[in-house]
């Protein structure tokens, strides 16, 4: 078999791909990739050399793991999964990436695709308007220094205190969309600067706000679509891909300099500058995780105040409330995050770079809602191919450290898809095949054209056969709004 | 001036990689700043209006060069500004390396400036500040 790589990959199962320990000199552990033969012939040489520089860490326990959606990243590579020991391991920076807490959202409606078509130009107008996407977009909400703090502490529940959302949005959130811990006293005020005013905005890259249909034929699970929400019959969705922002970008920066310096008085020597970390029990490393979770809670909350817009945004053009159009959340999933987690090891601090939660039924982290289904798993495609709802099983609990993949991955670099393809041209030809999509940067259109990425279907069958995520619906796109 | 840069394709995937180069220190600095500006808008597209004096010194020129470029993607979110132009020099005094540079740009407009990506940092992963060939080189991995 022919791979980007002149290791030795040996096959576990047809899903399951292992690197032994003599690969490389100073791997603790070997090193898996979960993937379909087709997805690991086209993985690029990053991910490869790149999950075996994570199996060098100290206190990395049993894998370093890296998702059928992985490629090329920096440090870490994108899909990567990683689990230290609290009490010797390491905690980096760079396991978690630039947007910390950068995850999924998906909102569900009562409304069809035949009540959205007619209206649906002036939708995607009216949400373009009320969620700002784009370079140094700022959003409505002003805050004060103080204020702000509140948002880092209380994440997702401040949004609701203020009226930007249902008190029973926050049990369909990871971690109940705030999480303990979060000290902004440690936060710089670079990073405050930076983020204060951006609570309600996408950015750019490839995060997107996204109108979706769910067609019957293209629900898997009946039984769980329908306790998550989920009735088909050409049903209108919306999906939010975003993270903390400038915010969360700052305090990675902020603490990836505070590392290269720590590690030096800690004697670790890593494989790549960008894989700087601190023993997670030192005062750097436990500074960074308060200032980490402050960046999370920061994201819930900027995607709640999206949340609260797109409610807006559709009781304004339907001319009914939010609650009348059934627009309930079905989850809000963390993609970028490190975590203290229990597993048969004890307690470890897992990192998920690009790589989601994915708790089964059995899991006694989960809120009663969704302790029959298991936890939801929102999986982002291309803007063109589509995306899936999927559900965390006990399974992976047991072999991934209770987790998945996050979306489709890229096979083509940005440049590579901005001279194959004109940004107004896939515009015009989305618009051909029934995707409305507004845009801020053209060029930036042309940068996550479908073509630029991985076949979602292939990648979530790998791990759906690997039982690590169970597919519950395809999700189908009528409308983009990108950065 | 003599420097250059061009994007690179065939690392980070999802991210923007560029090198830039100069046959001095300072030139390297123009064309990384320039690549920089590029990535997040069209400068010709920007006019002015909005501008920051801002000095750095350090010892290692590759550790001020980061900085430098973090600053500019700082500014972008703190003040929602793109960006027109960087002028800057680089002074040697010692040990130290000065850099003395403004920042010069406008609040970000979608109907006139033309837009690019979103910057979130700059990386250190196979970041490289090295002199070959008698020309300075440096080479950047922004995350997007």
């Amino acid at each position: 078999m022919k791979l980007n790589t002149n290791m030795q990959v040996n096959r576990v199962t047809d899903e399951i791909w292992e690197i032994s320990l003599s690969e490389k000199p100073g791997m603790l552990v070997p090193a898996r990739i979960y993937a379909t033969k087709g997805i690991l012939q086209a993985m690029d040489s990053g991910v490869f050399d790149q999950v075996t520089n994570v199996a060098c860490l100290p206190g990395i326990r049993r894998y370093a793991l890296c998702m059928p959606d992985g490629h090329w990243g920096y440090g870490f590579p994108i899909g990567g999964v990683a689990a230290f020991d609290v009490q010797d391991g390491v905690i980096s920076p760079g396991g978690v990436g630039y947007d910390i807490n950068c995850g999924m959202r998906l909102i569900r409606t009562d409304l069809t695709l035949a009540d959205v078509q007619p209206y649906l130009e002036k939708l995607m107008t009216e949400l373009f308007l009320k969620v700002p996407a784009g370079v140094g977009a700022s959003g409505f909400v002003r805050l004060s220094g103080e204020e702000f703090r509140r948002v880092m502490t209380h994440g997702a529940k401040w949004c609701v205190e203020r009226g930007y959302g249902w008190h029973r949005d926050l049990v369909r959130m990871e971690e109940g969309g705030c999480i303990q811990g979060a000290d902004p006293s440690i936060v710089t005020n670079h990073a405050i600067q930076r983020g204060i005013n951006q609570l309600g905005t996408l950015g750019s890259g490839n995060h997107y706000l996204e109108v979706q249909v769910v067609s019957n034929e293209r629900i898997f699970d009946p039984v769980t679509a329908a306790a998550l929400g989920i009735t088909g019959h050409e049903q209108i969705v919306v999906m939010v891909h975003c993270g903390s922002r400038g915010f969360g970008h700052q305090v990675a920066s902020d603490y990836l300099k505070i590392f290269e310096k720590a590690m030096r008085r800690y004697g670790i020597t890593v494989k790549d500058q960008q894989l700087a970390c601190a023993p997670f029990r030192s005062p750097e490393g436990q500074e960074y995780f308060s200032a980490m979770n402050c960046a999370a809670n920061t994201a819930f909350a900027n995607r709640q105040v999206i949340t609260h817009q797109i409610r807006e945004a559709f009781a304004a053009v339907f001319g009914r409330s939010a609650e009348a159009l059934g627009m309930e959340l079905v989850y809000d999933v963390a993609h970028n995050i490190a975590k203290v987690e229990r597993y048969a090891e004890g307690e470890l601090v897992v990192h998920r770079k690009g790589a989601t939660r994915a708790f089964g039924p059995g899991s006694q982290e989960l809120p009663e809602v969704f302790r029959q289904t298991g936890q939801p798993v929102i999986c982002g495609g291309s803007m063109e191919t589509g995306s899936y709802l999927l559900v965390g099983t006990d399974q992976a609990v047991r072999d991934t450290f209770g987790s998945t993949m996050h979306g489709a991955g890229r096979t083509m670099s940005r440049a590579q898809a901005k001279r194959t393809v004109s940004g107004a041209q896939l515009q015009q030809q989305m618009k051909q095949r029934g995707i409305l999509v507004k845009a801020v940067s053209m060029s930036g259109l042309a940068e996550e054209a479908g073509l630029a990425y991985k076949d979602i279907s292939e990648v979530v069958e790998s791990v759906d056969r690997a039982g690590i995520t169970k597919k519950v619906a395809e999700l189908r796109p009528i409308g983009n709004i990108k950065g | 001036m003599a420097w250059t840069f061009r994007f690179l394709e065939e690392i980070a995937l999802a991210d923007i990689a560029f090198e830039a180069e100069g046959e001095s220190v300072e030139e390297v600095f123009f064309g990384a700043t320039q690549a920089l500006l590029e990535s997040m808008a069209n400068p010709a597209t920007v006019s002015g209006g909005w501008e920051r004096a801002i000095e750095r010194t350090d010892v290692d020129p590759s550790a001020l060069l980061f900085d430098w470029l973090s600053e500019v993607v700082y500014w972008k979110d703190a003040a929602g500004v793109v960006f027109q132009e960087a002028p800057l020099t680089l002074m040697r005094e010692g040990d130290v390396w000065l850099l003395r540079a403004r920042l010069i740009g406008a609040p970000v407009d979608q109907q006139t400036q033309e837009l690019h990506a979103d910057v979130k940092g700059v990386t250190k992963h196979l970041y490289e500040l090295k002199q070959t060939g008698g020309r300075w080189k440096v080479r950047v991995v922004l995350d997007v």
